[in-house]
C-alpha cells in the first residue's frame, strides 16, 4: 500500500522543536515522515498501518498455507515433517484470523468510522495509537518463536488441552501463542473500547444511531462482540500460560484438572470470533450494494436489528464445535437449536443484499463484484453451516475436511473478499487515486476461481472421511484427485493476490496521468464521500449537519413534484474541499510505541529470564508514567490553544470554530485516557 | 451547503415498507419452523450423542477392569460392550471384530491426551478426553469392514492412530471365537 506524500500544513506549522521538561522523549510534531508515522495519532495513519500490516501477515500466512497444501498434494506428503506440518497449520490459522482478517477490519473501522459519524478523530487518539503499536508488537512477538523458540505452537489454533501441556508440547511454540495472543488481545480491547465510545459519544448533530451506515452500525458491534468475548479468552491463556511456566494444573486431568473447561472458555470466545470476523465485512458489502446499485439498502432497520442479534445469538452457540464432547443430549440439542436459530438474522441479511440489488440500476465495478462475490460464497458458507446444527449430521462432519471447507467458505469467501471489495470502494478515499478496474476484475476473478477449487473439493474429501490436520493420507481412499485439485486452487488464489499487489503498484505508478477521482467516485452515500481525496488531515472543514440516512446522497439528490429522483447539486457543490486551515487537531505522541515495545520483552522474560521481564515492565511502567504527564494538548502546536477543541462534536451550528475555545466536553474525554 | 429541498425528502428513521415487514414475518417463521425440527428431530426420531458417563482417574484407569483388559465382550446374545483405549498414538485393541446385527456400545477413554474416536459410515463419532468415558452405542447392520480414526488432533502421530471394526457374519463369527477359545484353552492347558 502507499503512503500519502502531499505535506500536511494544518498541524506542523513552524518545525520548531522544544524539549519538553516532563518527557525523555521531545514532542513529536505532525508531517509525513517515517518517524510521523511511528508517533501519529490521526485515525487514518492508524488505519492505514493496520491495513499495510494485516497484508504482509496475509502474505506470512499464505506461505503457511501453501506448504500445508504442497505437503497434501499428494498422498504420502514428504515436504514437511509431522511436527513442522503441526507447526505450520497452527501458525496458518492463528496467522490469518488474529493477525489478518482482524487488523483488517479493524483497519477499516479505524478510517472509517470517524469519517462515517462526521467526527474528527476517536474519542482517545493516543490509544487508538497503543492499539496498534500493541497489536503489532504481539503480531510480531508471535512470529519470533519460529527463530527463538524452537518452532511455532504445534496445537492447532484451538490449542485443547492437555495436548498444549507441557508435557505433549515441550517446545516454547506454545508459551509464544499464549503470551502473543495476550498481548494482541489488549490491543483489540484497548480499540474495542475506544471505537464503542467514538461513536456512541462523538456523531455529527443529528447523525442519530438509526442514521448511522450499516458499515458503521456493523463495526459497532463487532466492537461490542470483542469487548466482551476477549476477556473469556484472555482468562483462558491466562490459565494456561500458568499451567505452563509455573506449574499450575488448571488443565491437566492428572491432577484434577479439567480439559473440557478449556474448550468451553475457548469456544465462548470462538464463536463470537466468527462473527468478529464476519460482521466488518457484511458493513462493508452493505455500503458497496446499495452504491452500485443506486438504490438505498432494503430494511435499514432490519438489516441493523439482524446485526445486533447475531451479536447477541453469537454468544449461545459456542458448544456446537463440541457435539462430540460429550456433553450430553440436552446440551446438544439446546445449542443445535440456538444454531438454527442464527442463522435466520444472517439469512435475513443475504436476502436484504439481493432485494437491495432486485431492480436496481447495477454497475459491475471491481468493489460491487466482490460484494456479489461475497453473498454467494457466504451463503455455501452459511449453508453447510445450518448442516452442522443438526447434531446427527454433525457426527458425519466434525472434525473432517467438511468443516475446513464450511468455515473456509465464511471466513474467505464471507470474510475476506467482503474486505477486498472494501479495499477496491475506498482505496480513491485512503489513497487518492482509483484502483485500476481491469486488473481489479482479472484479481477477483482469479481468487474467486481459485477459491472454489481450493475449498469445493475440501466438502468432498470430508464427507469421504478425510480427517483435520493429519499431515498425511494413505493412497487408495479416494482423496488424491481432489486434494491435488485444492492444491493447484491454493495457488491459483496466491496468484490472485500478486495480482492485487501488482494493481496497487501499477494504479499508484499509472495515478499521475489519470482524472483525479475527486471526493465521490462512485456517487456514493455516507459522509466520508463529501470529502476530498485523499482525506484531508483534519477530516471534515465544518462538521456537517445529518438529517437523514444516507446523507451525502441526499444533499445530492432530491425528488421532484412526480417523487423522481432529481439531482440537486453536483458533487462538487455538496462536496467539502478540505480548504479548512487552523484545525486544532491531537498531538501526536511516542508514548503509545515506547508502551507497547515493554510488552513483548516482558513476554520474552516469562519464557527466558525473569529479569527481562523486570526490564520490560520497567520500560512500560516509565511510559505510563511519562504518557500521563505529558499535557493531552501541545502548547507549543501552532494554533496556542491552551485545551484541545478538535473534535467539535457537541457544534451544532454545523459551521466550524477551529478557535472556539468553549469546549469542555472534548477536553474531558481526552483527559480520560 | 444546507440545502433546504432535503427536509422534504427526509426519510422516516424506522419507516418500514411493506414488502420489509413482510420479509420480517417470513423469517420469524422460519425461526419456528426452525424450533419445530429440531424438537421433532431430538424427540420422534432419536438421535443419540455420545455422553460423558463417567469420571475416572487417567493415572491409575488402566489398571484394574475394565480398562486393563480393552476388547469386545457378550453380555448377552448379540449385545456386545467394546473398552477401547485411544492413547498415545494408537488404539487399544486396533481391531474390533462383530458378528452382523450386534448391537454394541463403545467405551473410550484416554490415559493421556485427547483424542477422537470416529467410525466411517456410521454416525459413531466421539471425543475421547482423558479422565472422562465416552460412550455410545450402534448397531452393525452391514457386513464389512469400518474403519475408525483418530480424528481429534492429538499431536505428532494423530495421522498414525487408526483401526478397524470388522462385521463378519455369524457363522464366520463363531467359528473366528471357537478358535479363539480353543487357543485360550490350550495356552491355559500349555
Amino acid at each position: 500500500m502507499a503512503i500519502t506524500e502531499e505535506p500536511l500544513a494544518l498541524t506542523s506549522g513552524e518545525a520548531a522543536t522544544v524539549e519538553r521538561p516532563l518527557g525523555a522523549l521531545t514532542r513529536p510534531k505532525g508531517g509525513n515522515g517515517w518517524r510521523d508515522w511511528l508517533s501519529t495519532v490521526d485515525h487514518k495513519k492508524i488505519g492505514i498501518m493496520y491495513g499495510v500490516a494485516a497484508m504482509f501477515f496475509f502474505v506470512v500466512g499464505g506461505i503457511e498455507a501453501l506448504l500445508i497444501r504442497l505437503q497434501l498434494a499428494a498422498p504420502d506428503g514428504q515436504i514437511l515433517s509431522a511436527e513442522v506440518y503441526n507447526q505450520v497449520f497452527t501458525m496458518h490459522g492463528v496467522t490469518m484470523v488474529f493477525l489478518f482478517i482482524m487488523p483488517l477490519a479493524a483497519a477499516f473501522a479505524n478510517y472509517l468510522i470517524p469519517l462515517q459519524i462526521g467526527a474528527r478523530d476517536v474519542a482517545f487518539p493516543r490509544l487508538n495509537a497503543l492499539s496498534f503499536w500493541i497489536w503489532i508488537s504481539g503480531a510480531v512477538f508471535l512470529n519470533t518463536s519460529w527463530i527463538v523458540g524452537g518452532g511455532g505452537a504445534d496445537c492447532g489454533w484451538f490449542c485443547y488441552s492437555p495436548n498444549s501441556g507441557l508435557a505433549f508440547s515441550p517446545s516454547h511454540g506454545v508459551d509464544f501463542y499464549v503470551i502473543g495472543l495476550q498481548i494482541a488481545g489488549v490491543a483489540s480491547l484497548i480499540s474495542a473500547a475506544n471505537l464503542i465510545v467514538t461513536v456512541l459519544n462523538m456523531r455529527a448533530p443529528g447523525m442519530t444511531l438509526f442514521r448511522m451506515p450499516v458499515l458503521t452500525w456493523m463495526l459497532l458491534v463487532t466492537q461490542f462482540l470483542l469487548l466482551f468475548a476477549l476477556p473469556v479468552i484472555t482468562v483462558a491463556l491466562f490459565l494456561l500460560m500458568f499451567d505452563r511456566l509455573f506449574d499450575a494444573q488448571f488443565f491437566n486431568p492428572e491432577t484434577g484438572g479439567d480439559p473440557l473447561l478449556w474448550q468451553h472458555l475457548f469456544w465462548i470466545f470462538g464463536h463470537p470470533e466468527v462473527y468478529i470476523i464476519i460482521l466488518p465485512s457484511f458493513g462493508i458489502i452493505s455500503e458497496i450494494i446499495p452504491t452500485f446499485s443506486r438504490k438505498p439498502i432494503f430494511g435499514y432497520s432490519f438489516m441493523v436489528f439482524s446485526g445486533i442479534a447475531i451479536g447477541f445469538m453469537g454468544w449461545g452457540v459456542w458448544a456446537h464445535h463440541m457435539f462430540v464432547s460429550g456433553i450430553g443430549p440436552f446440551s446438544v440439542a439446546a445449542f443445535s437449536l440456538s444454531t438454527m436459530f442464527i442463522a435466520v438474522p444472517t439469512g435475513v441479511k443475504i436476502l436484504n443484499w439481493l432485494a437491495t440489488m432486485w431492480g436496481g440500476k447495477l454497475r459491475f465495478t471491481t468493489a460491487m463484484l466482490f460484494a456479489v462475490g461475497t453473498v454467494a460464497m457466504f451463503t455455501i458458507g452459511g449453508l453447510s453451516g445450518v448442516t452442522h446444527s443438526l447434531a446427527p449430521a454433525d457426527s458425519q462432519q466434525t472434525d473432517t475436511y467438511y468443516i475446513v471447507a464450511h468455515f473456509h467458505y465464511v471466513i474467505f469467501g464471507g470474510g475476506v473478499l467482503g474486505l477486498m471489495g472494501g479495499l477496491y470502494f475506498w482505496w480513491p478515499k485512503i489513497f487518492g487515486h482509483c484502483l485500476n478496474e481491469f486488473w481489479g476484475k482479472v484479481h477477483f476473478w482469479v481468487i474467486l476461481v481459485g477459491f472454489n477449487l481450493t475449498f469445493g473439493p475440501m466438502h468432498v474429501v470430508g464427507l469421504q472421511g478425510m480427517s483435520r490436520r493429519i499431515d498425511t493420507y494413505a493412497a487408495g481412499y479416494g482423496f488424491e484427485f481432489w486434494n491435488l485439485v485444492a492444491t493447484i486452487g491454493s495457488f491459483i488464489i496466491a496468484l490472485g493476490v500478486l495480482i492485487f499487489f501488482f494493481n496497487v503498484w501499477k494504479s499508484r505508478r499509472d495515478a499521475a496521468d489519470l482524472p483525479a477521482p475527486g471526493p465521490d467516485p462512485w456517487d456514493a452515500r455516507s459522509l466520508e464521500w463529501m470529502l476530498p481525496s485523499p482525506t484531508p488531515e483534519h477530516n471534515f472543514d465544518t462538521i456537517p449537519v445529518v438529517e437523514s440516512e444516507d446523507e451525502w446522497w441526499h444533499r445530492k439528490y432530491g425528488y421532484d413534484e412526480n417523487k423522481r429522483v432529481v439531482r440537486i447539486a453536483t458533487i462538487e457543490e455538496a462536496a467539502q474541499d478540505g480548504s479548512a486551515t487552523g484545525v486544532h487537531l491531537p498531538a501526536p505522541s511516542f508514548w503509545p510505541l515506547v508502551l507497547a515495545l515493554g510488552l513483548p520483552l516482558i513476554g520474552y522474560g516469562l519464557i527466558f529470564n525473569l529479569w527481562l521481564a523486570v526490564v520490560g515492565g520497567a520500560l512500560t511502567g516509565l511510559a505510563i508514567y511519562s504518557w500521563a504527564l505529558e499535557p493531552v494538548d501541545d502548547p507549543d502546536a501552532d494554533h496556542g490553544h491552551g485545551h484541545d477543541d478538535h473534535h467539535d462534536d457537541d457544534d451544532d451550528g454545523g459551521d466550524d470554530h477551529a478557535a472556539d475555545d468553549s469546549e469542555p466536553v472534548t477536553a474531558g474525554a481526552e483527559g480520560g485516557e | 451547503m444546507e440545502l433546504p429541498e432535503k427536509a422534504a425528502t427526509e426519510k422516516k428513521t424506522m419507516g418500514i415498507d411493506p414488502y420489509e415487514r413482510n420479509w420480517m414475518r417470513l423469517s420469524i417463521l422460519l425461526l419456528v419452523v426452525f424450533a419445530a425440527t429440531i424438537t421433532i428431530g431430538g424427540l420422534a426420531m432419536g438421535f443419540e450423542v455420545p455422553g460423558a458417563e463417567q469420571e475416572v482417574d487417567p493415572r491409575t484407569v488402566l489398571d484394574s477392569p475394565p480398562w486393563s483388559e480393552p476388547g469386545v465382550r457378550e453380555v448377552a446374545p448379540g449385545v456386545f460392550e467394546a473398552y477401547v483405549v485411544a492413547q498415545a498414538w494408537a488404539f487399544v485393541p486396533r481391531e474390533i471384530t462383530l458378528p452382523v446385527g450386534a448391537e454394541v456400545t463403545i467405551n473410550l477413554t484416554s490415559p493421556d491426551l485427547q483424542h477422537g474416536f470416529r467410525v466411517d459410515e456410521t454416525n459413531l463419532n466421539m471425543m475421547v478426553i482423558p479422565g472422562q468415558v465416552s460412550t455410545l452405542s450402534y448397531t452393525f447392520d452391514e457386513l464389512g469392514e469400518f474403519p475408525y480414526i483418530c480424528h481429534e488432533y492429538c499431536g505428532r502421530g494423530h495421522e498414525a492412530m487408526f483401526g478397524v471394526v470388522n462385521v463378519v457374519s455369524a457363522q464366520e463369527y463363531e467359528a473366528l471365537t471357537a478358535t479363539d477359545d480353543a487357543a485360550t484353552s490350550e495356552e491355559a492347558a500349555g
